[in-house]
């Protein structure tokens, strides 16, 4: 079984796993109205504080966007890289592989070259489309910053793509290809998908409140994360995914939470276990109306009314798309290391048409595996279980 | 590491002038570039429903045309294919679309929108066809046919499902090709399946594939066949490399693939 041997992540409560936990146990929302001063829609979001301020070293200039300096930031975890530097060091930088989920890559920096495109007909001479917009260039940039040079590719299946680089990292490592894989995501804040999670209305004029009887839409964040995943012994394992496709909407999930059913059936069939064995599951729980509804009739039939204990984070780190599934891994880790449930952030009144048990303050339990969906537009599914090692 | 087998077992190709395998092992055969100029017809993708079918982009109507004509050779049920979608800028003319709304009026269309993701096309597919397996798009720049060959097979063998390995690259809409000149459609379509000595279900053929170190051998030459205007194309290599079918058993296709090489070499 794979080894979540070292990680790190920032996200816009501040920088690293202990912050994010502690963030997420202490109920300390990183969501804050819109202050930004190139958007002026009415919402609250998720910004990772000082990333405006950040600046990439000279050698590597020519990838700065804002989707890089929040990977730069993560990167900057010293036991993370001493972790991966040793992963090197004993397998080769040749069998380290790197697999990376994001759904707009450096957009906001495409927008800003677009504005200036069209009003005076030439592109920023700086701006590096290759270096920035294209999806792979979260994974090139990575590559060049931690030394990798194992095979590599970007997932782009919007909310699901960092989750579901778990699944394609073990197939790698399964099928002998390589020895040890860096994961993750990474998204930033841009005017695209703010703008058009608010023609959707789907974006909340208040802070988002999953699950709650007065949700009324989803709060956008940012983040990057990154997790090793290797065999070396670790508090937490990596037990098995399980994805699916809704075949249904591009934008709506099945009303039933039919995709998302299945996509946790078949990671508790891939982990070898059932469904009882779960001892907690991070939702994805995005806190628009009809999200929390599939996922909550998902859950129930899976789990069975009032089962496992349930939260959605989002409430403090806001939704952060393409890296959501990388940050509600690292929780769902910290959940399984720490042997306490994280609480349902925001959450005043819980929905009465949900027979879920909704983890209503952080409180210690005994359990060894844990499970966290991620669900995205196209109808992508992915739940990832994760293990307390023995 | 030891090579990965595979088979494959039906093969769709979209792109002007070269608009089904046939046409595509013929053109290799003669070892001459197609003629056609013309842009590629895209026929309205019929297996959508219909409030879905007037709305879709180019790129849907690409992947999907090219996912009907593999489908009419694949042995497999089509609701037991898993999926991996392989593309550059796989969102085509959406991007701009979005592009151009937030840097104006920032009234973004909430279809456009839906459409904006990378998994666009993905997602009609498993609504057209009420497919309900993982579906999952992978993307590497130009190396992006590589990283999604690696991942179906891969997938193919873990989870010893057929998989359906779409590669594609729309056309990108002005002023973006400026910076990405992609200026015609081309995609392929393969069907995969774990490459089981045992398994007697009809093949084209078989493959294996390996990494390997960049300095052990040059990656292959663009073929004399296919047009040079393509080579700023991820999906070019897969047409590239469906040229194994006309070529003498253990013959090699080497691409390009971070710092390695991806090895195929047809089997049989």
């Amino acid at each position: 079984m794979l080894s979540l041997s070292a990680s790190t992540v920032v996200h816009p409560s501040g920088y690293g796993k202990s912050t994010l936990w502690n963030a997420v146990v202490q109920g300390r929302s990183g969501l804050r109205q819109n202050s930004l001063d190139w958007c002026d829609l009415p919402c609250w979001l998720g910004a990772v504080p000082g990333v405006g301020d950040t600046r990439l070293p000279a050698h590597l200039t020519a990838w700065d966007c804002r989707n890089h300096r929040l990977a730069w930031l993560a990167l900057q975890d010293a036991s993370f890289r001493s972790a991966v530097a040793l992963a090197v060091s004993r397998h080769g930088s040749h069998r380290v592989g790197l697999v990376l989920g994001t759904s707009t890559s450096g957009m906001r920096q495409t927008e800003m070259a677009y504005a200036q495109r069209q009003t005076s007909g030439q592109w920023p001479a700086d701006f590096n489309y290759r270096h920035s917009h294209s999806v792979d260039a979260l994974c090139r940039f990575t590559a060049e910053v931690l030394k990798l040079q194992g095979p590599m590719t970007g997932v782009s299946t919007a909310c699901s793509s960092s989750a579901k680089v778990f699944l394609t990292a073990q197939r790698w490592i399964d099928a002998g290809l390589i020895d040890a894989a860096v994961v993750g995501g990474v998204d930033s804040l841009c005017l695209s998908t703010l703008h058009g999670f608010d023609a959707l209305q789907l974006l909340s004029t208040t802070i988002c409140r999953p699950f709650d009887a007065a949700r009324n839409g989803l709060s956008i964040g940012e983040a990057a994360g990154f997790v090793l995943l290797d065999r070396h012994p670790a508090a937490v394992q990596f037990a098995g995914g399980g994805e699916s496709s809704d075949a249904w909407h591009m934008s709506t999930p099945h009303p039933e939470g039919q995709g998302a059913q299945s996509a946790m059936v078949a990671a508790l069939t891939a982990a070898r276990i059932e469904a009882s064995d779960i001892g907690y599951v991070n939702a994805h729980g995005t806190a628009t109306p009809a999200n929390d509804r599939s996922e909550a009739a998902a859950l129930v039939s899976v789990f069975g009314a009032q089962g496992v204990p349930v939260s959605s984070t989002k409430g403090i780190t806001g939704h952060a798309l393409g890296a959501a599934g990388i940050v509600e891994a690292i929780v769902t880790a910290q959940a399984l290391e720490h042997q306490v449930l994280p609480p349902a952030a925001n959450l005043v009144v819980p929905d009465p048409l949900f027979a879920l048990n909704l983890v209503l303050e952080a409180q210690p339990a005994l359990f060894q595996y844990a499970m966290s969906n991620n669900f995205g537009f196209g109808g992508s599914n992915c739940t990832l279980i994760f293990k307390k090692a023995d | 590491m030891s090579s990965l087998n595979f088979h494959l077992h039906a093969a769709s190709v979209l792109a002007p002038g070269m608009t089904s395998l046939a046409q595509l092992r013929s053109i290799c055969r003669n070892n001459q570039p197609p003629v056609s100029a013309d842009a590629l017809p895209l026929p309205s993708p019929d297996m959508l429903p219909a409030n879905e079918r007037r709305r879709a982009s180019q790129v849907v109507r690409l992947t999907q045309a090219c996912i009907q004509q593999v489908l009419e050779d694949c042995p497999f049920p089509v609701e037991s294919l898993r999926s991996v979608f392989a593309t550059d800028e796989g969102t085509g003319e959406v991007c701009q679309q979005v592009l151009q709304a937030v840097t104006t009026t920032r009234q973004v269309s909430p279809l456009v929108f839906s459409n904006s993701v990378q998994n666009a096309p993905s997602g009609y597919f498993s609504i057209s066809w009420r497919n309900r397996q993982s579906s999952t798009v992978v993307s590497l720049g130009l190396e992006s046919f590589a990283s999604g060959l690696l991942c179906a097979v891969t997938e193919a063998i873990a989870c010893a499902q057929p998989v359906l390995l779409v590669a594609y690259d729309p056309p990108i809409a002005a002023p973006m090709d400026e910076l990405l000149s992609i200026r015609e459609a081309t995609a392929t379509a393969w069907i995969i399946s774990s490459g089981a000595k045992s398994d007697s279900t009809p093949r084209l053929a078989s493959f294996a594939l390996e990494l390997e170190n960049a300095g052990s051998h040059a990656p292959s030459a663009w073929p004399i066949w296919l047009p040079t205007r393509w080579s700023t194309h991820s999906s070019a290599s897969a047409l590239a490399a469906l040229g194994l079918l006309e070529a003498p058993l253990a013959t090699s296709y080497r691409m390009t693939f971070g710092t390695q090489h991806l090895s195929l070499q047809r089997l049989g």
